[in-house]
């Protein structure tokens, strides 16, 4: 790591800044609009956490990229000769311009659009014009290549990098409820990423898109319109048993969930009989299938999720910012654009083993779910803003915002395997915890102080 | 001459009854082998430019048939469809209206859109492309039986699409 990369600066401007108590549920507005907390965030959460990148199948050639952001920081994810995938901020060292600004492509080099310097895909800095006529040779080429990522690892082809030299590795970042969320999108083997990531803009702070993906209790009235026009099973979607997982550093699943009993019926068949019952259309299927929720899970995702987590079929967040969505088929990323601006960004991916008919009907479904012009979506963006929006009121800004559903009133259960769930109703627990390891990511100065001090997966009552 | 008149005066029609929020009547101008579709668009270099749309088997903003679009429409005549309630003010510009092909009853044409959408009191989209539009005759007046939108944007600056194009 050179010298010059300030991964966890610690000025007196972070130490001045009053972290907000959220222990009890109630969450001050500042946390959506203060400027202040918004650029620690960026320091102490983005710039120091795992951050998906892309899939491996998006990039599955020599010099092909993709460009994400790492917070407010844009880098190319780019394979190179040798076959690696590297990250790269995107800034050139000479005077900053961006390097690359398409969104995706495939090229043999990077060459700056203002002098011209030129980087090979590796980073290193290949090319400087008038070198030796401007310069005269008095400039160390060797120490100016792009600034790579401290740590890039994969999950099973899924692609993550980290600003932070003293970040664990990807495996342990993601612990045991993290790996749960990752393993939901394998469930039939290898995938492939489809063409396409749709990506919009909502002006509304990322946590308020981020915790609203375990709030399974706006469903029935912000998606009313989706559920009068058939598009949704509220039964399906709402049902009164719900589960959640909280893992250390933020990571949780919150939603509905398969019961002991059915999961019973489940383990009774074979996976050849699993995957004929998820092959039916929705009414045959649903007269034979053990459970409502999709997809069945097979004995080997059973194996890898757990005997708790394959039943867990809600919501994963990958803290910060990455929702594992739709049936383990997408991916969405809320990035930050400044407190009150969130860029929406999702990912779909299918299994490899798909038929095209099979590929036809979930892209169909999830076309209309999600996205800017998602049945289910078109109707979150407006609430998430007013929500952003009213924290800038002063008196507003003086009423937090209410997330106490069932505080207190639920017990962790520790299941002989070491896995911890909470079995419940509707509920507003993966909300508040994620809001309580936000604040201890902020509160930490680098990963040893975050590591000795962040909570442990809880246990006992809730 | 008397061909591109009458298609411009249907597109005319046809952009009032969503300005109008007559979405009904504007439904009974789809055709049944509706496809309409708005590909993701993305920023791509020169070298790249075959990248620009992702593939037709990749994702879409919009990827409808007929049933979709009727999904829909009902949605928007819910009170519940929040996005919608208040109502959004739309204006649909439709210009620069090429007769691409005739081929019996069904045409083909290009033209440019601008679709402005005036959301509560401070909030402005301004989705301006092109539209592919193959129309076919039926009972003295056309339906719309194909409709690929092209915007200009490739990230889409926007809260949502809750309109129509």
């Amino acid at each position: 790591m050179p010298d010059h990369v300030q991964t966890n600066p610690t000025g007196a401007e972070a130490e001045d800044i009053q972290i907000p108590d959220v222990s009890g549920g109630l969450i001050d507005r500042a946390v959506y609009a203060d400027p202040k907390l918004y650029r620690l965030e960026l320091r102490r959460i983005f710039a120091r956490a795992w951050n998906f990148m892309c899939h491996e199948t998006q990039i599955p050639d020599a010099g092909d990229y993709f460009i994400n952001y790492i917070g407010e920081d844009q880098v190319i994810v780019v394979r190179g000769e040798d076959g690696a995938v590297r990250v790269l901020l995107n800034t050139c060292r000479h005077r900053g311009n961006a390097l690359c600004r398409a969104e995706l492509g495939n090229t043999r080099t990077f060459v700056c659009s203002y002098h011209g310097w030129t980087y090979g895909l590796d980073g290193k800095l290949i090319g400087i014009p008038g070198k030796a006529d401007f310069y005269r040779d008095a400039i160390d080429q060797d120490k100016s290549g792009l600034v790579q990522a401290a740590k890039v690892d994969h999950y099973r082809g899924f692609y993550f990098a980290t600003l932070d030299p003293g970040a664990p590795s990807l495996f342990d970042y993601l612990g045991d409820v993290g790996r749960v969320g990752m393993e939901s999108m394998l469930n039939h083997g290898d995938v492939v990423a489809l063409d396409g990531v749709q990506k919009n803009v909502i002006d509304c702070n990322w946590k308020i898109a981020v915790d609203n993906l375990f709030d399974w209790y706006h469903v029935k009235v912000s998606h009313n319109s989706a559920s009068r026009v058939g598009f949704l099973n509220q039964a399906a979607m709402m049902p009164m048993t719900q589960m959640v997982m909280l893992g250390e550093l933020g990571h949780a699943i919150g939603g509905p969930m398969v019961t002991q009993e059915e999961q019973a019926r489940l383990d009774a068949l074979s996976d050849e009989e699993r995957l004929a019952i998820d092959a039916l259309p929705d009414a045959e299927r649903l007269k034979v299938t053990p459970t409502m929720r999709r997809p069945l899970r097979s004995s080997a995702t059973k194996e890898a999720m757990g005997p708790v987590g394959v039943r867990a079929t809600g919501h994963p967040n990958i803290f910060p910012n990455l929702w594992i969505s739709t049936r383990g088929m997408q991916l969405s990323l809320r990035l930050p654009r400044g407190p009150g601006r969130t860029e929406i960004w999702w990912f779909t991916v299918m299994p490899k083993s798909f038929t095209d008919q099979q590929r036809r009907a979930a892209k169909k479904f999830i076309t209309h779910a999600f996205g800017p012009a998602g049945l289910l979506e078109q109707d979150d963006g407006e609430n998430w803003s007013q929500s952003t929006m009213s924290s800038l009121g002063v008196a507003s800004r003086r009423h937090p915002h209410n997330m106490q559903m069932a505080m207190g009133q639920d017990e962790v259960l520790v299941d002989p395997s070491g896995q911890k769930a909470i079995e419940t109703r509707v509920n507003e627990h993966a909300q508040r915890w994620t809001y309580r390891c936000w604040a201890e990511w902020l509160r930490a100065r680098d990963w040893p102080e975050l590591m000795a001090t962040r909570s442990s997966s809880p246990t006992g009552r809730l | 001459m008397v061909l591109q008149y009458e298609v411009e005066q249907f597109l005319y029609r046809e952009a009032a009854l969503l300005d109008d929020r007559r979405f009904a009547e504007w439904l009974a101008l789809i055709d049944d082998d509706i496809h309409y579709w708005m590909p993701i668009r993305r920023t791509v270099t020169v070298e790249n430019l075959r990248l620009e749309y992702a593939k037709a088997d990749g994702m879409a903003y919009f990827d409808d048939d007929k049933a979709d679009l009727r999904m829909r429409v009902e949605k928007l005549q819910s009170n519940s469809a929040w996005s919608e309630n208040p109502p959004s003010r739309t204006r649909h510009l439709v210009s620069n209206v090429r007769i691409l092909e005739v081929k019996g009853d069904e045409i083909a044409l290009e033209a440019a859109i601008h679709l402005y959408r005036s959301r509560l009191n401070d909030k402005i989209d301004n989705w301006i492309g092109k539209r592919r539009d193959r129309l076919r005759r039926v009972d003295g007046d056309f339906r719309i039986f194909e409709r690929h939108i092209f915007l200009d944007q490739t990230v889409v600056l926007s809260t949502n699409f809750s309109s129509l194009f």
